[in-house]
């Protein structure tokens, strides 16, 4: 799902903690944001995803640049996700209960995505036992499950192993590829971002620094706070 | 520590020997402090989850007295309720005093501010956290409020079980406004403080025991659909 964001400011108080003129995102696009801490980043997506509201400025989803948030179509896994006091399983699958899925439809949904992601062994499991890796990849099944058409990652792989986040990562170009949902990821993986991103995007102080294709942002940035950025260097 | 000895074996005894009046006690304990806590459930579980959820001018004031009204000493609501419905009270023409039905009204004054104040701590706690996802996964305010309710159920069951602890142990609100009489309004804590007086101890013992017995029953029922739906 194409998105514009027009002149978005959100403000807590005397503090403007995101200030974005303008940003696209392209049907069927894979934007990476990234951003030191307390960029503005998380809020960012928060915004899109409808579960804040920005104190100016307008979105537009879809071709026909509607101002309404289709809740139905989009979902964010968080940071630190929230997982309903059930087993894994019936986490996936409440997203497709909601949306009035037969059982059958949904038990074969649940399969492919446990089977995918490597949560057969712990469909019984109660969600409040898994580590926190497989709490991530539970919460990132059922954000699946739908097949919503846009993706909103907040650090989808900061508690995941090396091997499985090479897994996630083929997963999420898969979908987006495959099934042309359009994918917003936060990373403070550069090299992660190098791998998946079509496009880049840094955030710091609540500004869009840079955005452009991976390959030129994260290689030549134009922009000094860019570049500091990728070496490595702390932003003030 | 004979008393204590004797009193154990008088209640066992009592209790294999049905003794009539034993039961019709604990029958109206029962009835009693389970229907002051289904009302109270009813009025606190709702409140709760509003006050949980919204906010409104006054909040914090109401939030104070709510949390002082937890902590309500027994004998003043049953002294309020009993001004209220004595016979030249304000709503004397009733004719409720020393009835179970005002001794109901005075518990569900008790344990409703209990289930209240300890639902809006657990959806102040939740609730948030639930909208925001019911949101990314496209529940509507209806669905949302019942994916909330669906996951505070364990910690709303416990503030009913906590509700009806109270009921079913306090003495002072059952005693000023149903006094004790006997084939009435006489409950499982007021005889146990009149055969103290009496100087009967093996029948107080004995009636204590089936009161503790009778709590942990419920407890352990309650704790085991806790556990089963956690
Ligand atoms: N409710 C709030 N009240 C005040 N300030 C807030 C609030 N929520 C967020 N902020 C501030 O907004 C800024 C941006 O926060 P945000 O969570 O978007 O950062 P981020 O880029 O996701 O950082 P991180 O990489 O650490 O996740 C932070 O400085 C944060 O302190
Ligand atoms: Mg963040």
């Amino acid at each position: 799902m194409k998105i514009k964001i027009e002149n978005i400011k959100k403000t807590y108080g005397e503090r403007t903690v995101l200030d974005i003129e303008e940003l696209s995102v392209e049907e069927g696009s894979l934007l990476g944001v990234i951003g030191p801490n307390g960029a503005g980043k998380s809020t960012l997506l928060n915004i899109i995803a409808g579960i804040e509201r920005q104190t100016e400025g307008k979105l537009y989803y879809g071709e026909n640049r509607s101002e309404t948030i289709p809740y139905r179509e989009i979902t964010m896994v968080f940071q630190s996700p929230y997982l309903l006091h059930t087993t894994a399983e019936k986490n996936i699958a409440y997203p497709l209960k909601l949306r009035g899925w037969q059982d059958a439809a949904i038990n074969k949904r649940v399969e492919e995505l446990t089977e995918e992601l490597g949560l057969v062994r712990l469909r019984k499991q109660k969600a409040w036992t898994l580590s926190s890796g497989e709490m991530q990849k539970v919460a990132l099944a059922r954000a699946l499950s739908f097949r919503p058409k846009l993706l909103l990652l907040d650090e989808p792989t900061a508690n995941i192993d090396p091997a499985t986040t090479g897994e996630l990562e083929r997963m999420m170009t898969k979908i987006n590829e495959r099934e042309g949902t359009t994918i917003i990821i936060i990373t403070h993986n550069l090299s992660q971002a190098k791998r998946i991103c079509q496009n880049t995007a840094l955030l710091h102080n609540g500004k869009l620094v840079e955005e452009g294709p991976a390959s030129v942002l994260l290689k030549q940035p134009k922009d000094p706070i860019t570049q500091a950025f990728i070496n490595g260097e702390l932003l003030i | 520590m004979q008393e204590i000895a004797r009193g154990l074996q008088e209640a066992i005894k009592m209790l294999l020997s049905f003794d009539p009046e034993i039961y019709e006690i604990v029958g109206l304990s029962l009835r009693v402090s389970l229907s002051s806590v289904i009302i109270s459930t009813c009025l606190g579980v709702p409140i709760g989850v509003l006050l949980g959820l919204y906010d409104f001018p006054g909040k914090r004031a109401l939030i104070r007295t709510i949390y002082t009204l937890m902590s309500l000493p027994p004998v003043i609501a049953g002294l309020v309720v009993f001004l209220f419905i004595m016979r030249k009270g304000p709503l004397g023409f009733m004719g409720l005093s020393f009835t179970p039905t005002a001794m109901i009204v005075a518990q569900v004054c008790l344990v409703t501010p209990i289930i209240t104040g300890l639902t809006y701590n657990i959806v102040k706690d939740k609730a948030d956290r639930v909208r925001r996802l019911a949101l990314t996964l496209g529940a509507g305010r209806r669905e949302s409020v019942k994916l909330l309710i669906y996951e505070l159920r364990v910690g709303i069951l416990a503030a009913i079980v906590t509700g009806f602890g109270r009921a079913i142990s306090e003495v002072g609100a059952v005693m000023l406004v149903g006094g004790n009489i006997v084939g009435k309004t006489r409950v499982m804590t007021t005889y146990i403080a009149q055969l103290q007086r009496m100087g009967n101890y093996d029948r107080a013992i004995a009636v204590g025991l089936v009161l503790l017995l009778i709590a942990f029953t419920i407890n352990a029922i309650l704790y085991n659909i806790q556990e089963k739906n956690a």
